[in-house]
């Protein structure tokens, strides 16, 4: 009797020493999808002034400075400045005047100066100068007076 | 098109906008959707990154720039700085089987500088017809 005992409670110990131990694991997933974005900033506005033979009227020209915007992107957009086309003169200038709006940038990605729509592939932050230059023709000149103009800075 | 229609529409459109962020100028910028109805809906949110309220327009162009008859609501409104709001753009596909289309937020520049400068953010969207 006794060796039936023994023998059993060795057997209910091998038993437990067979069993072991389950953890249990599983795996959490995280997804995230960022899709193209795009930030403009105006910062400041910029300044024309007039050359010495009065045919240009330039943010290029001393003492003229170029608009400031910042723009921050996830890359995979295009930048670029439309044709200007809201503009007021003073009423003294009746000649014909020829707008182009160029910009450039530095920062995450740098671009020369253009007036073509260009690529922003890099992410980051970059500052955008956008410059407008009026021209004359001809005989044509700036006349004294207020003039004013906008340009559209576009991401795409 | 039906009102349920419009429904139908804005609400395929809606998945297109998954997260509002502060400070984004407009988001989604890319997005395509599907139609049961002879007009497309997409949802976008444009956001104002300074700490000044501004104004803000919403128009819609087809691929050459040209405006496109949508229903913007709103098409123009007074934005919060840093907030941004959502705005439904319902296109037509004007018998088009497919459609792609810039929706644009555009800000009214700061007045009394001599250059001003427009800052125009589009998206391009592409609506599929579906019968």
């Amino acid at each position: 009797m006794k060796f039936a005992r023994a023998a059993m409670a060795a057997g209910l110990l091998v038993g437990c020493a067979c069993q072991t131990a389950s953890a249990t694991t599983g795996n959490v997933l995280f997804n995230g999808s960022i899709t193209a974005t795009c930030t403009l900033t105006v910062n400041s506005n910029g300044t024309m002034t007039v050359s010495s033979n009065l045919q240009s009227l330039s943010s290029h020209n001393a003492g003229g400075s170029a608009g400031s915007v910042q723009v921050d992107t996830t890359g995979g957009v295009q930048l670029s400045v439309d044709p200007v086309t809201t503009t007021t003169v003073p009423a003294s200038d009746v000649t014909t005047t020829t707008w182009t709006p160029t910009f450039a940038t530095t920062g995450a990605q740098t671009i020369a100066e253009t007036g073509t729509a260009t690529a922003l592939t890099v992410p980051g932050t970059s500052t955008i100068a956008v410059n407008l230059a009026g021209t004359k023709s001809g005989t044509d000149r700036f006349s004294a007076g207020s003039y004013q103009a906008t340009v559209t800075v576009g991401c795409e | 098109m039906t009102k349920l229609g419009i429904l139908i529409a804005a609400a395929v459109a809606g998945g297109l906008a998954p997260f509002q962020a502060a400070a984004q100028s407009m988001t989604p910028m890319r997005g395509e959707v599907s139609s049961f109805t002879d007009a497309f809906a997409v949802r976008v949110f444009p956001g104002n990154p300074y700490d000044k309220r501004i104004r803000v327009e919403v128009h819609v162009y087809d691929q050459d720039f040209q405006p496109v008859a949508a229903e913007i609501s709103p098409g123009a409104f007074l934005l919060a700085g840093q907030a941004s709001r959502p705005v439904l753009v319902v296109v037509p596909f004007d018998g088009a089987a497919d459609r792609k289309v810039r929706i644009c937020t555009e800000s009214i520049p700061f007045p009394g500088e001599q250059t001003q400068i427009r800052a125009q953010i589009c998206g391009k969207f592409f609506g599929h017809r579906r019968f």
